[in-house]
């Protein structure tokens, strides 16, 4: 979180002795002296300027913090410094600052020492400071220190403090305060506002003759305690000065030298904004921050900053602004409200016109310099009982009405002869409660006695549904470009940084490969060279014994022993028992009882712990073998327990033949895009003649845009990824799947994007990494994400260790928490509601508990690095040259997970990406490698090689993999079943597609987009986004999210969404991703098929629409048979049989030379009449409920089919289309 | 099959938890033997004094505290019910209002509401199964080719299976007049077209069928099985026209239809239904009765006892009540204060849930609440108690364990049934 810039500080003597500057901040570029800035730091900001502040350069800078902990530090100033005020020393402290925030009961830091959260110091070490204090809304000038803690007294009566009577109004006013005192005489305080002396009154502790704390905690400015939202101030700040000594009161009396008037109160002028030129037919859009409220205009001394983001469009029409982005490129919040300018040239011939402007907030529209139209502010939402808002009303017949809650604004312009106007329409959007969201605003003019509204800008659109909403995807597409620019550009600032680490990586893997040539080892280059490898090693082996004695234990018993007893009784030797090997299992453990007796089932100690009923007692713990498991156990040591050795007697299945042109075709775009390729890529692929065809396929879908949208079910499963459209529940993280799309979309390196994710950066609501810090309704967010980095990215389960030390993991309660305190930034304590009960330990005796703590309860825990071992990453100095800031744990923590050095991470990277593709891992489970071995650990190293020496490009290791034969058999493989020794990879399993793939290839095959709601229940933007998130419209599946309706209320029904979860759910989607998971659910059940055949969804897809793929294909083909052929190549992606083909085009060859009816397509059912918008300001109303009702009822029914198609004959087109995507072959990826 | 055997090897076994061994000895004795359980469920927060727990009349305009609406007395002589209850009140002998249910999460509606499904505050390394989850785990559904867990109201989180996976999770509809979504044909396929569909289909995944092995298969034959759960045995239930048109009047409103619904899947095989009771057209806010939402508050509690009272009466007739638990939960109550709109806030230390039927040795009420209706004075029923209970009068061990993964997780969270239910 720490921005690398330098503020800097003068030293020095400013002032007579008696008011000697010992530091003085002016924020002015060419300061000089090394500060840090922690969170949101605004630099180079408008300070107080002339005419309202003279004395002071007209390009005079300041800083903008946010109010959310941003601050300026000082670490540790040297003791003895010329920070230390002891008993007798005289301070002054002064500061011109504009709060533009002030909550209820804050106390926002000006600058104080101490009280900074800092480990190592005590909470109340309030060394000295000077704030600001709420009283009664006005913000009055606060003086605060400590005296070292007397242990009789009251618990406050250590801090003395002292608060103005007056004070001021927060907004965007600059005013002058100032603190002079003498430690030791509780009578010399004196406070200044604005020039004058200000009287005011000490409270707590009250006035005292102690002199006060001195440490060496930092200065911080703005900001204390941890960064606290109620210590932290929110607006801008300027000349900082700490003086040694009283400075005269004549001096601090002329300091302020504002024209003394109360700005507050004076609007500034209205002025048509300056533009410049606009290019003919375009619309200039601009947004900028600094506007101080959403209800009123700029006053007098307030500045909007420069514009964040202007753009220039053909139509005068957005619905949403652009997004706002930190200084690395991750999303993040606007600072609303925010000013919307759009302004246009409008030609007009003479006569009489109206222009329309509709807007959602305070707004006014200007024409040549007058203000012609005016909007009123936008209003916050009550929770349901707000009166339905009747639809719009056209402005004339036949126009698009008016969305929700969207003011119109109308203004008639006389015009005597041909004339060209500039229209400037200013309108705010959003606030400090308000979403940033303009909803659907627009400028429209309608000339003369015309029929028609055109949008200015292009005038080629009027105001009408079908052309309006192109132009707003249009208009979409524009501002998504923009969005990728500016992102981009931004994140090329780190790009440096990230080229070095690329390199450092790079040349370490030259150096590996180096010295492994130098030693004579023999390194192999591709895929198939490994896994022919291994093949080829058990081939050879020493005993490739098969007679079926050796099969049975090597297949049957084997696997039980290593799926249920090696973890604790291999390596780990736990209860002095270990099972594995031949001698070690006729030993007994410490409980004095052989394990396994040769022979005698009954009197082996592993039987009776297997079957033993007693939880306590039972092995393995947990779930019980199933009694198929356990007579093979006792078949097992009846026969006199054989033993096979692990080495070179697992025998390889033959490697599958290599899978024909259409089912690679199929299942290289579902692995890379998601869906299957259209019956045109199909054919032409398969026509392609050259040799290499299918690298070249690879190549093009791995630069696919799409390609992104295949890597984001899985991420957000992984990381938990769980935005809630409601008030939050258990772990509701933000939706920072728009994190991953980014960084997907824009090729960042894995360890780039990880390490950015770990830094929480961004907004929480509007999808920055920051989002993935959030974690509702948990005792210690942190623990939980440093559970799933541990999970996701090294391989390490840490979810036991929540509560206790795991039970089967080496892992320590200490390891989590220690991991959690990099990301909370300090030490973190086990909260009570995370500890086992003492009486969980004492209740049962008789055997030595599988869990167990070793913590105290309230030790708060240092961050320290506890897998040193695992990922031979080292917590040293040697990391420094990975980080971008070696004080702050998130920075660190990241560099620890991601670094060169840490060989872990790319090892489980590559490993999830091998199973992604051939269905099973090289290790396996891919989030626990503990007590685990890789199949293929040669083939391992070198796909983390590859990795670290292309980038950390997870593309060119899905290429690596996509072009190898081993990929592109025939998928008959039973790899993920198979112990480490047994899995050869000589075929990849097959797989089922996933939810998003079956959600995604429906559409695909029907030539339609995704068509939900927009996800949101504020679509009126008249919530704070942390209260009711937008999560937009979802054009592909992994878009959707928990529609959970814990409420019950029809109204909240988002019926057209729900029909997509209902069959992601089916295919093991869950919208609430509490938890992180790389498997989902894969059992096979009837929920399953169910949804293919029953569901809206796909019984409408199914439906050839006017404009789909579908009724293209029936109506253009020319035989029955040609149709059944498109079908096939479209739906299964392969040729018909025969039969397949003739059953088919035999219910299709009726009436298919009559089957076109019409000419063109028509909507024979009117069009559903517009409802009501239900909100949840009116969600409570019982008019909502029926309205839900009603659009679940028009959902169900699904838009009209192409009227061209003949009812009888289409009906039995759809037939075919259904049966074909009812075949398992449909979901079932080659 | 796995499962099976897996709970009978757990039954009567201690768990490894203190809490659970220090349970045993209550627990043991009450096993009752429902086989079913409808649960009807009020979204919003039902007030106990307005419905099952009524106190002194108060008066919104001048805000003094108290019921809404007088009282009338019931079958059991010294159990009052509000006189909207009119119904119920001659029914009070096969019921118990547990009248002193509490918790503390009073001011979000979804973590009360995932409160009274899971029997648990919100934990930060588990999601727990919900009632009817754990249910369907335990104990399956009576009948081959039935779903055991159905819920008649909107799919969420929290009556999901939580640890125990999508095999304990339910089936749902929203729709009395329609089956559950995936599992009966969609209204605008005709069953000829439908037949016309899966003869279809039925061709072509026998011209295909020879590729066909693993997991595919596995899938094929499941195709199969869509035709028993989505078959008539099953599907037959949704058929409500084959009720009379007496009994479907008796049953009344769309709410009512729904626990007419549910009799038809007790009588098919169902474990665990349940009925939300929050269709919002009465009074827009449902049971969450803020500022004027309370104004309609009683046609919400003459809905639920009209269907309430008629399916004590019809699962009676028909010698289900025995075998079939009805409850009736809410997410918390409301206190005998009025708001500055004449309605109330939400009270979670003291409310009412109702079992009805199940075979349990009714007494009209259980446990006292103070004056006010604010405090309990009697007999308090955690949660966990309440849950236990549930969970007893179906014949489980309440002292058992769930396995989430390898960790084992206590049925209820040191939950003891009500003794005095068990005869």
């Amino acid at each position: 979180m720490i921005a690398e810039c330098v503020f800097l500080l003068v030293f020095g003597c400013q002032g007579g002795p008696e008011g000697q500057a010992v530091a003085r901040w002016d924020f002015d570029t060419e300061d000089s002296a090394s500060f840090q800035a922690v969170g949101n730091v605004q630099r180079d900001q408008p300070g107080p300027r002339p005419p309202e502040y003279p004395g002071f350069n007209s390009d005079n800078t300041a800083i903008r913090l946010d109010g959310k902990g941003a601050r300026l530090v000082l670490e540790n100033p040297p003791k003895g410094g010329q920070f230390d005020f002891s008993n007798g020393d005289a301070i002054t402290l002064e500061a011109w600052v504009q709060l533009t925030h002030l909550g209820r009961g804050g106390n926002p830091y000006v600058i104080g020492k101490g009280r900074t959260g800092e480990s190592g110091f005590a909470k109340d070490n309030q060394n000295w400071a000077l704030r600001l204090r709420e009283k009664d809304g006005l913000a009055c000038v606060n003086f605060l220190f400590a005296t070292p803690k007397n242990q009789s007294g009251a618990a406050d009566s250590h801090w003395h403090r002292f608060t103005t009577t007056e004070g001021f109004r927060p907004g965007m006013r600059w005013h002058h305060i100032a603190v002079t005192y003498e430690f030791g005489k509780p009578g010399s305080i004196k406070a200044w506002l604005d020039g004058k002396l200000c009287p005011g009154k000490w409270d707590m502790g009250g006035a005292t003759g102690e002199g006060p704390v001195v440490d060496r905690d930092s200065v911080w400015i703005g900001s204390s305690q941890a960064g606290l939202s109620g210590s932290s101030f929110a607006g801008s700040l300027d000349a900082i000065a700490v003086h040694r000594g009283v400075v005269p009161d004549q001096t601090l009396a002329s300091r302020f030298r504002g024209v003394g008037a109360d700005l507050s109160e004076m609007p500034a002028p209205e002025k048509m904004p300056e533009i410049g030129i606009i290019p003919a037919g375009k619309v200039l859009v601009s947004v900028q921050e600094g506007a101080a409220a959403q209800d009123r205009w700029l006053l007098r001394g307030e500045q909007l900053s420069a514009p964040t983001v202007s753009l220039a469009l053909n139509h005068a029409l957005i619905d949403r602004l652009p997004l706002r982005y930190d200084t690395w490129g991750i999303r993040d919040e606007w600072n609303a409200p925010v000013l919307v300018r759009m302004a246009a040239d409008l030609n007009l011939p003479p006569g009489s016109h109206t222009l329309l402007a509709r807007v959602r907030g305070l707004s006014r529209l200007w024409v040549d310099g007058k203000v012609v139209g005016r909007g009123g502010p936008l209003k916050g939402s009550p929770s349901g009982e707000e009166p339905i808002t009747p639809v719009a009303a056209a402005p004339i017949p036949g126009a698009r009405v008016a969305e929700h809650r969207q003011q119109e604004i109308f203004s008639t312009l006389e015009l005597a002869s041909p004339t060209q106007c500039r229209v400037v329409l200013e309108t705010l959007v959003g606030g400090r409660q308000f979403r940033a969201d303009p909803g659907e605003t627009l400028l429209a003019v309608r000339e003369g006695g015309a029929a028609r509204y055109q949008l200015l800008g292009d005038r080629a659109i009027p105001l009408e549904d079908g052309p309006v909403n192109e132009a707003l995807a249009a208009n979409e597409l524009a501002v998504a470009i923009v969005d990728d620019q500016n992102r981009r550009r931004l994140g090329e600032s780190r790009k440096d940084f990230w080229s070095m680490r690329h390199e450092k990586a790079r040349q370490m893997v030259l150096d590996i490969r180096a010295k492994n040539e130098a030693a004579g080892l023999v390194q192999e280059k591709s895929v198939d060279a490994f896994i022919d490898q291994k093949v080829k090693n058990a081939l050879s082996g020493k005993g490739t014994r098969q007679s079926s004695e050796n099969n049975w234990v090597q297949e049957k018993v084997m696997p039980i022993l290593q799926a249920g007893c090696l973890r604790c009784h291999g390596e780990k030797n736990k209860g002095g028992l270990r099972l594995d090997s031949r001698p070690a299992v006729t030993r007994a453990g410490d409980s004095g009882r052989k394990a396994v007796v040769p022979g005698k089932p009954e009197s082996s100690e592993m039987i009776r712990r297997v079957k033993s009923i007693d939880q306590k007692e039972r092995m393995p713990p947990g779930h019980a073998l199933d009694t198929a498991k356990v007579q093979l156990l006792e078949e097992w040591i009846l026969s006199g327990a054989p033993w096979v050795d692990q080495e070179g007697h697992a025998v390889p299945p033959v490697s599958s033949p290599v899978l024909n042109d259409h089912g690679f075709a199929r299942r290289v775009y579902l692995d890379t895009v998601g869906v299957p390729p259209t019956e045109k890529q199909l054919v032409a692929f398969v026509r392609d003649d050259r040799p290499d065809k299918r690298s070249r396929l690879i190549d093009r879908l791995l630069e696919d845009d799409r390609h992104a949208d295949r890597w984001m079910g899985y991420w957000q499963d992984v990381l938990a990824e769980n935005p809630t459209l409601l008030n939050g529940s258990l772990n509701t993280t933000g939706p920072f799947r728009w994190f991953l799309y980014d960084a997907f979309r824009d090729r960042k390196g894995v360890d780039q994007w990880v390490s950015e994710l770990i830094q929480v950066r961004g907004g929480v609501h509007e999808g920055g990494s920051a989002a993935f810090g959030l974690a509702s309704e948990n005792d210690t967010p942190f623990a939980v994400k440093a559970q799933i980095i541990g999970s996701a990215f090294l391989g390490i389960e840490m979810q036991c260790a929540k509560c206790h030390d795991a039970p089967f993991h080496e892992i320590k309660q200490k390891d989590l928490f220690s991991l959690a305190a990099f990301l909370e930034g300090k030490p973190l304590p086990v909260p009570a509601s995370s500890r086992v009960p003492a009486a969980f330990f004492e209740a049962d005796k008789s055997r030595q508990p599988l869990i167990r703590v070793t913590l105290r309860g309230d030790e708060p825990i240092r961050q320290a690095w506890p897998f040193e071992a695992a990922t031979g990453c080292k917590d040293s100095p040697v990391l420094h040259e990975y980080l971008g800031n070696t004080r702050d744990g998130r920075s660190r923590l990241g560099a620890l997970v991601t670094s060169p050095l840490n060989s872990r991470f790319p090892r489980v990277i590559v490993n999830r990406v091998w199973r992604r593709l051939m269905g099973a891992g090289l290790v396996e489970p891919p989030g626990d490698w503990e007590g685990r071995s890789p199949s293929h650990p040669a083939l391992l190293d070198w796909l983390a090689e590859e990795l670290m020496a292309n980038g950390y490009d997870v593309a060119h290791v899905e290429r690596l993999i996509l072009n190898s034969l081993a990929y592109q058999r025939e998928a008959i493989g039973k790899n993920l079943a198979a112990v480490p020794e047994q899995r050869f990879f000589s075929a990849p399993d097959r797989r089922r597609m996933d939810a998003e793939q079956v959600v995604d290839s429906l559409h695909a095959v029907a030539g339609l987009p995704l068509d939900v709601e927009e996800l949101c229940f504020d679509p009126d933007g008249r919530r704070p986004a942390s209260n009711r998130l937008g999560l937009g419209r979802p054009r592909r599946a992994w878009m959707l999210a928990s529609l959970a309706n814990e409420r019950d209320r029809p109204s909240l029904t988002l019926p057209k969404a729900r029909m997509v979860t209902d069959v992601m759910e089916a295919f093991g989607w869950t919208g609430a991703r509490q938890f992180p998971k790389t498997d989902r659910d894969t059992e096979v059940n009837v929920m399953q098929p169910g949804a293919m055949a029953n569901s809206s969804l796909a019984v409408l897809l199914c439906r050839p629409a006017p404009g789909s793929a579908l009724a293209r294909l029936a109506l253009e083909s020319s035989s029955p048979g040609e149709l059944v052929d498109g079908l096939f190549l479209g739906i299964l992606g392969r040729v018909p049989s025969p039969v397949e083909k003739e059953l088919l085009a035999a219910s299709l060859r009726e009436g298919f030379e009559s089957r076109v009816v019409a000419a063109k397509t028509e909507y024979p059912r009117a069009i559903d009449p517009p409802l009501p918008k239900v909100t949840w300001s009116n969600h409570l109303r019982p008019e909502s409920n029926r309205i839900g009702l009603e659009l679940e009822e028009r959902a169900k029914k699904g838009t009209a089919a192409d009227s061209r198609l003949s009812p009888d004959w289409r009906d039995r087109f759809e037939d075919a289309v259904w049966s074909l995507i009812n075949l398992p072959e449909f979901i079932w990826v080659p | 099959m796995d499962r099976r055997i897996f709970t009978a090897g757990l039954a009567g076994v201690a768990g490894t938890l203190g809490t659970s061994l220090a349970n045993e000895d209550q627990s043991a004795p009450f096993r009752g033997k429902a086989e079913h359980v409808i649960s009807i469920w009020l979204g919003g927060g039902m007030g106990a004094l307005d419905t099952f727990d009524p106190k002194r009349v108060g008066d919104p305009a001048s805000k003094k505290a108290g019921s809404y609406y007088p009282s009338i007395p019931t079958a059991v002589s010294e159990v009052r019910v509000c006189e909207h209850l009119a119904g119920l009140a001659p029914l009070m002998d096969r019921v118990t209002v547990v009248r002193t249910v509490n918790h503390t999460v009073i001011d979000e509606h979804a973590a009360a509401t995932n409160r009274m499904h899971t029997g648990r505050p919100v934990g930060g390394s588990t999601q727990y199964p919900s009632l009817g989850s754990v249910v369907a785990h335990e104990k399956g559904a009576l009948a081959g080719g039935i779903p055991p867990y159905v819920v008649i109201g909107y799919p969420n989180v929290t009556r999901g299976p939580g640890f125990l996976g999508p095999k304990a999770g339910y089936i749902y509809l929203t729709d009395t007049s329609q089956g559950p979504a995936g599992l009966s044909r969609p209204e605008l396929i005709t069953q000829p077209r439908q037949n016309r569909r899966n003869d279809l289909l039925g061709k072509l995944r026998e011209a295909g069928a020879a590729e066909r092995t693993g997991k595919v298969r596995e899938y094929d034959e499941t195709i199969g099985q869509l035709g028993r759960l989505g078959g008539p045995e099953f599907l037959s239930a949704f058929q409500m026209d084959g009720e009379s048109a007496e009994m479907r009047r008796n049953y009344g409103s769309e709410f009512g239809q729904r626990c007419l619904l549910a009799r038809r899947l007790v009588e098919r095989g169902v474990r665990f239904i349940e009925v939300s009771h929050n269709l919002n057209f009465l009074n827009g806010a449902g049971w969450d009765v803020h500022n004027e939402g309370i104004k309609d508050q009683h046609l919400l509690i003459r809905e639920l006892d009209f269907a309430f009272s008629t399916l004590i009466k019809d699962l009676e007739k028909r010698r289900l009540l025995d075998k079939t638990l009805l409850v009736i939960t809410t997410e918390f109550g409301r206190p005998p204060e009025f708001d500055s709109g004449g309605g109330r806030g939400h009270q979670a230390a003291a409310f009412s849930c109702v079992l009805a039927g199940g075979g349990l040795r009714h007494r009209g009420a259980w446990g006292a609440t103070d004056e006010a209706g604010k405090k309990i004075i009697q007999d308090p029923v955690g949660v966990p108690d309440l849950f236990a209970t549930i969970y007893a009068c179906l014949g489980m061990d309440t002292g058992k364990n769930l396995m989430d993964g390898e960790r084992p997780v206590p049925l209820t969270d040191m939950g003891k049934p009500v003794g005095a239910l068990f005869a």
